[in-house]
């Protein structure tokens, strides 16, 4: 079958979504369960001395009070929080009477309701020696550089042809500290059923959490199965275990009950990860008619002392243009605080918003229209490794949206554009990029001859509409009707889950649907001994008095053989790109922002945005373009909005709550318009689909931050842009 | 949070002595949008609540006569879309439907909303000696003063306290000279809202004129002609659900293209609703233009003091009250 471009279709599992029957991993039903509350640390550094319970266990309905004690024998492993897969990295609280960081959990109070756990944790009393000293961030003196040095990219003499360069902006732009708070928030509800642990957890990777919390717990890896039914927003916050998972499931085990424990979102700020600031050196070069000479991009990126969150800024900025020389490396400077970790467009949102900064700073240096700048520095091979990328259609994603933006009104003086109310107005434009990756995945179909179709695989839905994209390939290949589908995935039980992150899911999950469907097909072909057939499978199938087909299906991403499959069963990371052995392969994307300023105020409207799309194939217009704008909403609040503050006197984010950490609203946004390129990738993958989560926010804060730049010539060289800036 | 007993009087005198029975740790809670959040936080621990929502009479809005009358108990929201508010005194309405969501104007009331508690971070999360504060616990230190200062008041503050004041309602109703109207222990009495709020001073934790066990039982507002051309003009970090970076509550009576009255009063820069007299002498007797409004804007904040990062809105302020001029005298001509 050829590939057909998908039509808009609402996600199937929308009606569900919105009535609330769609039912999260708190959400559950479990009898007989014991709700936990946490007692977050009130010091960032130091040891526990004594923890006093007596008052705690006399609130009506507490009936345990569990400290390290407890969890003493809990193994910290390169699937602990913090650890990211490294050994000797990582740490998990509770199990010593240290504190690494404010806000890691002390204490756990078990209770028969949640309101009798919450009092009883508010009433436990911790003493400490808390340390003379510690260091909350980078800036300040106690900070330690680590001695490694990541993701070092060059090609060429940058240093020698920087210098030589007619053309050169020197720049330093600075990313603050900023928290996901996704919707939902974390929990883990941990029982016994059938001799099995089962745990309920929102995460983006199930097979990841049973496993590990087995090795962490010494259980067999076999005997956990862990379901997240939806994930209320992921976005890299819940890639792993979390703080507080070992600790509820430890806690069930010893109790002999299930345990919930929903982490208040104030304690999110301090237990979960979240982005890290980060510092960014950027020097382009470029000659008299725009091409670029040279690229050197040197950053620094907050840690925790203990942690394996590895900086990988330099990995996609070099392969956004034609840079014939370019010099990049990443560093980590370590402090007294918790882990950070991925957030959504981890390092690629930080590091396009400086380079794309600084490139329209190149541009105006120049005297050259930006848009031109890019586009005279098109690229169809990646300048580090030479390789030819399998797809980029960035050029037509520029030209697009600069129509869509009616960029020709725009003036390279910055303050010349007026609106009739007196507001300035600025346009800017930014590019984006994003590897394309693949992760290998098991899939079992079933088509019943009443039309009734059921399928089981690996992957996790976020809000991203994996359901969708999955249902979009039984529907194209199968002809299935939507409302009879069955999709289960997140749960390993039904098969080995992948992470769901860094934009693979799609592409990941729509080749192993198809894959499914096709086998299918090919065998109810030779069931009915034509060569094809047209309209719906199962009404074929009827005509063979089979009440049902089955097929199983492994896949495994270009590149890779069957250890993959090993891997993935074994909840090991398996995932491809952006190298391939023949090409190198991205999602593209071209954003263009209409900003307005008041002049008396310095207040900023995003009153207009135009983002163009490069993901490969698109499976569904609908959730394609909701995750663009999303990523444009998001990017407007990591612009103008959102900032963890960290009062270093007490290591402690001071605005943990989203009353206080601010994040757009709905009067805040205006009109976002996205287009999408729609040409498959069928170099990477069968079903030709590239990713679009991440790259829908690459560049966009960039674009933004430009277009400030033109309404009312100011620099920003940091986030977020508020008014104090602009006044 | 922790337990506490509840009861819900149905008269004002019912809810006073209820109050008075129950004694030190009592509190009054109506539409609950301020006491839970600070119960959760353990700011307020109180042993006892007196529901004061259902509280016969309490929801009145009277515009017909000499005075406008609010009972305590109105729901924010209420006032907001009343037709005749919005006509006549359009600062009212704005400083109502600017403040908040829709979910919690529909709860909030507006005699509740008069005793809304500062924003500042280390008196709101700060419970428990994680941060010391002066207001919550009287005597342990400002961590503001030193720290994460850029919401913090530049008028009115003390070596004790910078904390802002919060609202948006009570600084339009400075403006135009409410009275407030409290029932206590000892009966009846009427207070001028100039005096119902107290400088931090070296006390920030007495915020109220009010004594214990005094309930807000109306708020009063005389008719002004200068209530058509007003506004509640309020500067944010985003364009809803946020505090005041810096307001200006404006109401003005133009004559002849003069300001012959002026109501100034600023919202997020201080320490308690702040009266301008001082913008209003500079507006009084002038044109309104940009640069008389601009001169107005600066005379307000003529004794701003700032902090370490919070200068910004000492500008802000000033021009925030010079757009608010405008846009009132707009209203007007109209």
């Amino acid at each position: 079958m050829t590939l057909s471009s998908n039509p808009d279709r609402p996600r199937v599992d929308a009606r569900q979504k919105v009535l609330g029957e769609a039912l999260f991993a708190a959400d559950q039903r479990v009898d007989n369960l014991l709700h936990a509350m946490t007692v977050p640390a009130s010091i960032a550094k130091g040891q526990i001395r004594t923890i006093d319970a007596a008052a705690a266990l006399e609130v009506p309905g507490v009936v345990r009070v569990m400290t390290f004690d407890d969890f003493a024998d809990i193994q910290t492993t390169p699937a602990s929080r913090g650890a990211y897969g490294q050994p000797g990295k990582g740490y998990q609280p509770m199990t010593g009477p240290d504190i690494v960081h404010r806000g890691e959990p002390v204490a756990l109070v078990l209770a028969e309701t949640l309101e009798a756990a919450i009092e009883g944790a508010e009433s436990v009393s911790v003493e400490y020696d808390e340390a003379v000293e510690f260091t909350a961030l980078m800036e300040q003196d106690g900070a330690e550089e680590a001695s490694e040095v990541f993701t070092r990219l060059g090609h060429g003499d940058a240093e020698g042809a920087f210098a030589g360069a007619a053309h050169k902006v020197d720049v330093t732009y600075w990313h603050p500290q900023q928290h996901h708070n996704p919707i939902e928030l974390i929990s883990t509800t941990a029982l016994f059923s059938e001799g099995k642990l089962r745990i309920f957890e929102g995460t983006q990777w199930s097979s990841a959490l049973a496993g590990g919390l087995a090795g962490m717990i010494g259980l067999e890896p076999q005997s956990v199965r862990a379901s997240s039914p939806y994930v209320g927003g992921g976005f890299g916050q819940k890639n792993g275990i979390q703080e507080q998972s070992a600790l509820v499931v430890r806690a069930a085990t010893i109790m002999g009950r299930p345990v919930k424990l929903v982490m208040p979102r104030g304690q999110l700020f301090h237990t979960a990860s979240y982005r890290p600031r980060s510092l960014h050196h950027v020097r382009l070069a470029a000659d008299t008619d725009g091409k670029l000479a040279a690229g050197l991009y040197r950053t620094e990126q907050q840690n925790s002392r203990y942690d394996g969150y590895n900086p990988l800024f330099g990995e996609t900025p070099p392969r956004m243009y034609g840079y014939p020389n370019w010099a990049g490396e990443d560093r980590v400077i370590r402090v007294d605080t918790q882990t950070p970790g991925h957030q959504r467009a981890p390092h690629e949102h930080p590091s396009s918003y400086a380079t794309e900064c600084a490139l329209d700073e190149l541009a105006h240096e120049l005297g050259m229209d930006p848009v031109e700048l890019r586009l005279a520095n098109d690229t169809d091979t990646d300048p580090i490794t030479g390789k030819p990328y399998s797809s980029r259609h960035l050029a037509e994603c520029l030209r697009r949206g600069a129509r869509m933006i009616d960029w020709g009104r725009r003036r390279q003086e910055p303050g010349t554009l007026r609106a009739e109310n007196g507001h300035r107005i600025g346009l800017g434009v930014a590019c984006g990029n994003y590897k394309a990756s693949m992760s290998p995945a098991i899939a079992t179909l079933r088509l019943q001859a009443n039309g009734v179709c059921r399928i089981s695989l690996s992957g996790h839905e976020m809000g991203q509409g994996l359901r969708s994209v999955i249902a979009a390939e039984l529907i194209e290949v199968l002809g299935v009707d939507p409302a009879k589908l069955d999709i289960r995935i997140g749960d390993t039980g039904l098969a080995p889950q992948m992470l769901t992150a860094g934009s693979w899911g799609t592409a990941s999950v729509a080749p192993a649907a198809r894959a499914a469907a096709l086998k299918l097909r090919a065998n109810l072909v030779e069931l009915i001994g034509r060569d094809d057939f047209e309209g719906p499978a199962h009404v074929q199938l009827a005509k063979t008095r089979r009440p049902m087909l089955k097929v199983e299906i492994d896949t495994v991403p270009l590149g890779e053989g069957p250890q993959a499959i090993d891997n993935l069963r074994r909840g090991l990371p398996v995932t491809t790109g952006p190298e391939y052995a023949d090409f190198m392969a991205f999602s593209w994307i071209a954003h263009f922002a209409e900003v307005h300023v008041e002049p008396s105020t310095g207040r900023v409207r995003t009153r207009r945005f135009a983002s163009v799309i490069d993901c490969g194939r698109v499976m569904n217009r609908r959730t394609t373009e909701s995750q663009v704008k999303g990523g444009v909403v998001w990017a407007i609040g990591a612009t103008l909005r959102e900032i963890g503050e960290t009062d270093p006197r007490y290591g402690r984010v001071l605005n943990n709550d989203l009353a206080e950490y601010l994040v757009p609203v709905n009067a805040d946004i205006d009109w976002i318009d996205v287009d999408v390129i729609d040409e498959p990738d069928t170099r990477l993958n069968l079903s030709g689909v590239k990713g679009a989560g991440e790259v829908a926010m690459v560049g966009a804060a960039a674009a933004i931050a430009n277009a400030v730049f033109n309404a009312t010539g100011k620099r920003i060289r940091h986030l977020p842009i508020r008014i104090e800036d602009l006044l | 949070m922790r337990a506490f007993s509840y009861s819900r009087p149905r008269t004002p005198e019912a809810a006073v002595a209820a109050f008075t029975d129950a004694g030190a740790g009592a509190r009054y809670i109506a539409g609950g949008t301020t006491l839970f959040d600070l119960m959760k936080l353990n700011v307020e621990q109180p042993n006892h609540l007196v529901d004061v929502s259902e509280l016969h009479g309490t929801d009145l809005i009277e515009t017909s006569g000499d005075v406008l009358r609010f009972g305590a108990g109105a729901r924010m929201a209420d006032i907001a879309d009343d037709e005749t508010i919005k006509r006549e005194y359009p600062l009212l309405a704005e400083s109502l439907w600017r403040a908040a969501s829709q979910q919690l104007r529909n709860m909030a009331s507006v005699g509740g909303n008069l005793l809304q508690r500062t924003r500042c971070p280390y008196f709101r999360n700060g419970a428990g000696g994680v941060y010391p504060c002066n207001k919550r616990d009287p005597g342990t230190g400002c961590a503001a003063i030193d720290g994460l200062d850029r919401g913090q008041a530049v008028l009115g503050t003390s070596d004790a306290c910078t904390a802002v004041s919060p609202g948006d309602w009570p600084v339009a109703l400075t403006a135009l000279d409410a009275d407030i109207v409290v029932l206590g222990p000892q009966g009846n009495r009427t207070i001028p809202i100039a005096d119902f709020y107290l400088l931090p001073q070296d006390t920030p934790d007495r915020e109220f004129s009010l004594e214990p066990g005094e309930l807000v039982i109306e708020i009063r507002v005389p008719k002004t002609a200068a209530g058509r051309a007003s506004t509640y003009h309020k500067v944010r970090d985003r364009e809803s659900y946020a505090f005041a970076l810096a307001a200006a509550a404006v109401a003005l009576r133009i004559e002849g293209g003069q300001v012959r009255q002026a109501h100034i009063a600023l919202g997020g820069v201080a320490t308690k609703p702040w009266r301008s007299r001082e913008a209003e002498a500079a507006l009084r007797g002038r044109a309104p233009t940009r640069e008389n409004a601009l001169a107005a804007g600066r005379a307000a904040l003529a004794g701003a003091k700032a902090g370490r990062h919070n200068g910004f809105k000492i500008h802000l302020a000033a021009n925030t009250i010079a757009d608010a001029i405008s846009i009132a005298a707009e209203r007007s001509a109209s």
